[in-house]
C-alpha cells in the first residue's frame, strides 16, 4: 500500500512541476517581450525641420525591424537646454529601457546626462555629444572627414594658386571645430593655396551674406569659400549670385536645402556636403537595442557623408539624401 | 528462484495505473508531436500563401497604375490638337494650340491625383505641360534627362522609369515614377516629333508598399529590371551597405519563394514580377517564423500536459475503481486467513470479480462446514476410544475370570489355573500398556487368542476355535480391539445357548488394496428379521448404547472412511459370520 502511494504521489508531482515550469517559461515569455521603452529625445519636436525628420523616420525604421517601441520626446527649439533637461529629469523616474539624446547643448547636459547613467539607463548620443563622451555610444557625422571631404572638394575645382575664406556658424561647437579642422588641415599641404582667417555667420543666412560681402571687399582675390553649414553657405552663396561672380568663386557648403540644391543646379553652388540623418536615427536605435541586450558597441560610431555636386545630384544614391521622401 | 521482474508491482492498482499512464503517455507525445507538425505546416503555409496573396495584390495595384499612366500617355498622344501643334508652322497659331494641349494635360492632372505632371517636349526644343505658368527648365537639359533620352532610345515603345526625383521645373522636385514616350513619326509628314512624359506620384507606390504587413519586421520592396530600388523602407540604409538585399538573387529568379541568408536573419523572399519588369518583393524573417513555431510548440506542449494530467487522473482514478472489488474480496481473505470464516463478500456485480466474490463465499462456506464436520468426528473418535477401552477390561467380565479361577484352584485344576492367569495376565498388559489406536494385526491376534483361552476355559470347553490368518497381514495395521466384541458376540449369542461343542473360526484375507478378517460361528445364528435388526442398529450414528458391534462398527468408518466396517452373514441354526473390512495399511519396516 506505501509504494503505491509514493508512486502516486511522486506522478502528480512531476506533472504539477512539468505545468508549472511550462506556464512559468509562458509568463517569462510575455514579461520579456513587454519591455520598457527607448527614448527618443531629439534637439527639436518640429516637425518642419527635414534633418530631425528623416532621422525620426530612421529611428522608426530601426524599431519596427528590433521590435522595440520607441517615445520620442523633445522641446519645440534647438535653444531651449533647460526645456531639454527637464524632460530628461522626468524621463528617468519613468526608466526606460534606453535614452538616444540629441543634445542641444554640448556641457550643460553633462550632469543630467550622469543622473541618467547612474539611474542604470543606457545612454546613447546621436547627432551632438556631450562633453567628457559619457554615452555608451555617439553616433554622428565624423565633421572632422566631413571637413577633410570639403576641402578636398574645393582644391578640385580652385585654380593651383588660390585664397580660400571659410564662412564658419559658431565659435564654440564642437562640430563646427571640427569641421574647420577638417578643412584647414586638408589644405594646408598645398604651399600656393592662401587659408583666411576665418569668419562667422552665427547661423544666419542674412549675417553670412554681410559678412561675406564685408570679406569681398577687403580680399577681392578670393576664388573659394566654404560654408561650415547651411545658412553660412546659402549667405555666401547669395552673395556670390548677386555679384555676378557664379564662376569665378567657387562655393562649397554644408547639408541640404531647397536654396542650395537651387545654388547647385544654377552653378553657383559647386558642391555640398550633406549628412546622413536616416542612418543616424536607425544606427541609433540598433545601438541602443546591442547595448541593453549587453553587446559590445564601438564608443563612437560615423554615420558617414557624402560630396554633393551638379553632376551627381541625382543618381539614386544621391537623390534620396538630397530629396528626402518625407509624408 | 526469488527474482522479480523490476516491472511487477506489489499491486494491481500500480499496475493498472502504469500500464494506463505508459497508453497514455505515449498517445499523447504522438498526438502533441503531430499535432504540431501539422499546425506547424499550416502556419509556414497559410504565411506564405497569405505573403503570396498580398505580393499580387500589390503587383497588381501597381500594374494597374503603370496602365493608367499608360493609357494616358496613348491618350494625350493621341490628341487632335497636339498633332496639329506639331504640324503647325505658324507661330502664332502654335501658341494657340499650345495653350489647348496644355489645358487638356491640366484636365487629365486635375482629374487624377496620381498623376503628378504630364509634359510634352518636341524636338524643336519647345515644352508643354500641364501648367501654363510654370518654369520649365531649359530644352538642353530636359533632353539630358535620362527619361528623355531612354524615350528617344526606345522609338515609339513605352519607357518606365525607377522612382526618382524629377526636375524638370525650377525650384520644384518631386519624387515620381516617370513614363515617357517618342510620339510616333508619321513618315508621310514633315511634322517635328517629340516625347510625352507622364509622372506617377511616388506616394501612391509607397503609401500601397508601406501599408503591407508581413509579420512584425516583414516589408515589401520593389525592384526594377536592372536592380534600382523603387520602394525599400530602409533605402538609405541600404546604399550605405549596412544592410543588403540579395537584389541580383531576386533578378535571376522566377516568380515564388527564395531564401536568403543563414540562420536568424534568413530571410524570405516572396517575389512577383508584373509586366512592365519589376518585382515586387515580400521579405519576411524566417525567425519570426520561428517564433510562431515555438508559440506552436509551446501550446502543443502545454495541452499535451493538460491532457496528460486529465488523463493521467483518470487512469490513477480508474485503476482505483477497477481493482476496488478485488482489493476488498483481498480484504475478506485476509480475515478468513485469520480464521473467520463467517464473513461474506458482497456481491455488486455479475463480472469476473463477481463470480469471483461468489465462489470464495461458496468456498468458506464449505470450508466451514468440513471445520465443524471434523471438529464433530474428532468428538466422537475420542468417545469411542473411551467406550474401546471401556469394552477391553469389563469389571463384569475380570469377576467372572476371577471366580473361574478361584473355582478352578479349589478343584485343584492347577495347570488350567496356571494358563487362564496367564492368559487374563497378558491380555490386561496388552491392553494397558499401549496407548496407540493402530496396532498390527498380529498383536491384535495374539489378544483375541488370550481372550479366547480365558473364555474357552470358562465355558469348559463348550466350543472350540481356530485362527487362520494370512501370514502376510501379519504386519498390518488395524484398529485396537476390533475382534473381542465380535468373538464376544459369537460366544455370548451364538455358543452360549447351544448344546455341544461349537466351533469359532478367524479367517483373515488380503484383496485389493484391503483386508478381510472373519469371524464365523456355528452357533444358532439370526433370523433375517434379527439380523435387519442389527444391522439397522449398527448403522445408526449415535444414540446407541453398551452395543460392542456398533461401537466397532462406527469406529472402523471414522477412521478409515465410509466403505470400511463390517458385514453379517447368518442363518438361523446355521450360524453367523462377521466380516470386518479394512484398509491395507503396512506397518512399518
Amino acid at each position: 500500500m506505501k509504494k503505491k502511494k509514493v508512486i502516486q504521489i511522486v506522478i502528480v508531482a512531476v506533472i504539477v512541476l512539468t505545468a508549472s515550469v511550462g506556464v512559468f517559461i509562458k509568463v517569462s515569455q510575455e514579461l520579456a517581450s513587454n519591455e520598457r521603452p527607448i527614448l527618443f529625445v531629439p534637439k527639436l519636436m518640429v516637425d518642419k525641420l527635414e534633418f530631425w525628420q528623416v532621422m525620426n523616420q530612421g529611428v522608426m525604421t530601426a524599431a519596427k525591424e528590433y521590435k522595440v517601441e520607441v517615445k520620442m520626446l523633445g522641446t519645440e527649439t534647438e535653444s531651449d537646454i533647460d526645456g531639454q533637461i527637464a524632460i530628461l529629469e522626468k524621463a528617468i523616474e519613468d526608466k526606460p529601457k534606453a535614452i538616444i539624446l540629441a543634445a542641444s547643448d554640448y556641457n550643460r547636459l553633462v550632469p543630467v546626462a550622469d543622473k541618467i547613467i547612474d539611474a542604470g539607463i543606457k545612454l546613447i548620443t546621436v547627432d551632438s555629444g556631450l562633453n567628457g563622451g559619457i554615452s555608451s555610444s555617439f553616433i554622428a557625422t565624423d565633421n572632422y572627414a566631413a571637413g577633410l571631404k570639403a576641402g578636398q572638394s574645393l582644391i578640385k575645382v580652385i585654380p593651383s594658386e588660390a585664397t580660400i575664406a571659410i564662412v564658419n556658424y559658431v565659435k564654440v561647437s564642437a562640430t563646427a571645430m571640427d569641421r574647420e579642422r577638417g578643412v584647414r588641415d586638408s589644405l594646408s599641404s598645398y604651399t600656393n593655396i592662401k587659408v583666411l582667417d576665418t569668419v562667422y555667420s552665427e547661423s544666419s543666412a542674412q549675417k553670412g551674406y554681410e559678412v561675406v560681402t564685408e570679406l569681398l571687399k577687403s580680399e577681392p582675390s578670393i576664388t573659394g569659400i566654404i560654408g561650415l553649414n547651411e545658412p553660412s553657405a546659402v549667405g555666401a552663396a547669395r552673395v556670390i549670385k548677386d555679384k555676378g561672380l557664379a564662376g569665378r568663386i567657387k562655393l562649397i557648403g554644408f547639408d541640404s536645402s531647397m536654396d542650395e540644391i537651387a545654388f547647385l543646379e544654377e552653378g553657383v553652388l559647386q558642391a555640398t556636403v550633406v549628412q546622413k540623418p536616416f542612418n543616424m536615427g536607425y544606427l541609433a536605435v540598433q545601438t541602443a537595442v546591442q547595448v541593453t541586450s549587453g553587446e559590445k558597441v564601438n564608443s563612437s560610431i560615423d554615420t558617414g557623408s557624402e560630396v554633393i555636386t551638379k553632376d551627381n545630384m541625382y543618381t539614386n544614391e544621391n537623390q534620396k539624401l538630397l530629396f528626402p521622401f518625407v509624408e | 528462484m526469488k527474482f522479480r521482474s523490476p516491472l511487477q508491482f506489489k499491486s494491481i492498482h500500480t499496475s493498472f495505473a502504469i500500464a494506463f499512464s505508459c497508453l497514455i503517455l505515449c498517445t499523447t507525445v504522438i498526438l502533441s508531436f503531430t499535432s504540431y507538425q501539422l499546425s506547424a505546416d499550416a502556419v509556414t503555409e497559410n504565411s506564405r500563401d497569405y505573403t503570396t496573396e498580398l505580393i499580387n495584390q500589390v503587383n497588381i495595384n501597381i500594374e494597374t497604375y503603370i496602365e493608367n499612366m499608360e493609357s494616358i500617355s496613348t491618350l494625350a498622344l493621341s490628341n487632335d490638337n497636339l498633332k496639329r501643334y506639331l504640324s503647325n508652322p505658324n507661330t502664332a497659331e502654335k501658341d494657340q494650340l499650345s495653350k489647348q494641349v496644355s489645358s487638356f494635360f491640366q484636365s487629365i492632372v486635375e482629374s487624377r491625383n496620381d498623376i503628378a505632371s504630364i509634359m510634352f517636349v518636341d524636338s524643336s526644343g519647345e515644352a508643354v505641360s500641364d501648367r501654363s505658368d510654370a518654369q520649365v527648365k531649359s530644352y538642353p537639359e530636359l533632353s539630358g534627362q535620362e527619361w528623355y533620352k531612354q524615350a528617344i532610345e526606345a522609338q515609339g515603345r513605352v519607357v518606365i522609369s525607377s522612382s526618382h526625383v524629377q526636375h524638370i521645373y525650377q525650384k520644384e522636385y518631386r519624387w515620381v515614377v516617370s513614363i515617357s514616350r517618342q510620339l510616333d513619326l508619321d513618315k508621310n509628314t514633315t511634322s517635328s516629333s517629340g516625347v510625352l512624359l507622364v509622372d506617377l506620384n511616388y506616394n501612391v507606390i509607397n503609401d500601397l508598399a508601406k501599408q503591407i504587413r508581413l509579420g512584425q519586421r516583414g516589408y515589401v520592396f520593389i525592384v526594377d529590371p536592372l536592380g534600382n530600388l523603387i520602394y525599400h523602407p530602409q533605402q538609405q540604409i541600404i546604399y550605405t551597405a549596412l544592410k543588403s538585399e540579395e537584389i541580383p538573387m531576386i533578378l535571376s529568379s522566377p516568380d515564388g519563394s527564395i531564401v536568403a541568408g543563414k540562420g536568424s536573419d534568413s530571410k524570405i523572399y516572396t517575389i512577383r514580377t508584373n509586366r512592365y519588369g519589376w518585382k515586387v518583393v515580400g521579405t519576411t524573417y524566417a525567425d519570426e517564423l520561428i517564433v510562431n513555431k515555438k508559440e506552436i510548440q509551446f501550446n502543443s506542449a502545454l495541452w499535451g500536459i493538460i491532457c496528460l494530467i486529465i488523463a493521467l487522473a483518470i487512469s490513477i482514478l480508474l485503476s482505483y475503481t477497477l481493482t476496488k472489488p478485488i482489493k476488498r474480496l483481498d480484504a475478506h481473505m485476509k480475515k478468513a486467513e485469520k480464521g473467520d470464516f463467517d464473513n461474506r463478500v458482497e456481491i455488486e456485480s455479475s463480472n469476473e470479480i463477481g463470480k469471483l466474490s461468489r465462489t470464495f463465499n461458496l468456498m468458506i462456506g464449505k470450508i466451514k462446514d468440513l471445520m465443524n464436520q471434523i471438529v464433530e468426528e474428532q468428538e466422537m473418535k475420542r468417545i469411542s476410544e473411551l467406550k474401546a477401552l471401556q469394552a477391553q477390561i469389563q469389571p463384569h467380565f475380570l469377576y467372572n475370570t476371577l471366580d473361574s479361577i478361584i473355582w478352578m484352584a479349589e478343584t485343584g485344576k492347577m495347570d488350567e489355573v496356571v494358563e487362564m492367569t496367564s492368559a487374563l495376565s497378558k491380555l490386561l498388559r496388552s491392553s494397558i500398556s499401549k496407548g496407540e489406536e493402530l496396532i498390527p494385526i498380529a498383536v491384535e491376534l495374539e489378544h483375541i487368542h488370550n481372550y479366547l483361552t480365558i473364555q474357552n476355559i470358562r465355558y469348559r470347553n463348550k466350543f472350540t476355535y481356530s485362527i487362520d490368518v494370512d501370514p502376510s497381514i501379519h504386519e498390518c495395521k488395524i484398529l485396537k480391539i476390533i475382534l473381542q466384541p465380535l468373538v464376544e458376540n459369537a460366544i455370548y449369542h451364538g455358543i452360549k445357548h447351544m448344546a455341544g461343542v461349537s466351533h469359532i473360526q478367524i479367517t483373515g484375507r488380503r484383496y485389493e488394496g484391503y483386508i478381510e478378517i472373519q469371524v464365523s460361528d456355528d452357533g444358532i445364528g439370526m433370523n433375517d428379521e434379527q439380523l435387519r435388526y442389527l444391522i439397522s442398529r449398527i448403522n445408526m450414528t449415535e444414540g446407541v448404547k453398551g452395543v460392542g458391534i456398533h461401537n466397532v462398527n462406527h469406529r472402523i468408518k471414522l477412521y478409515f472412511g465410509r466403505s470400511y466396517g463390517l458385514t453379517f452373514e447368518s442363518e438361523l441354526e446355521e450360524g453367523t459370520t462377521v466380516t470386518v473390512r479394512i484398509p491395507e495399511l503396512e506397518g512399518e519396516g
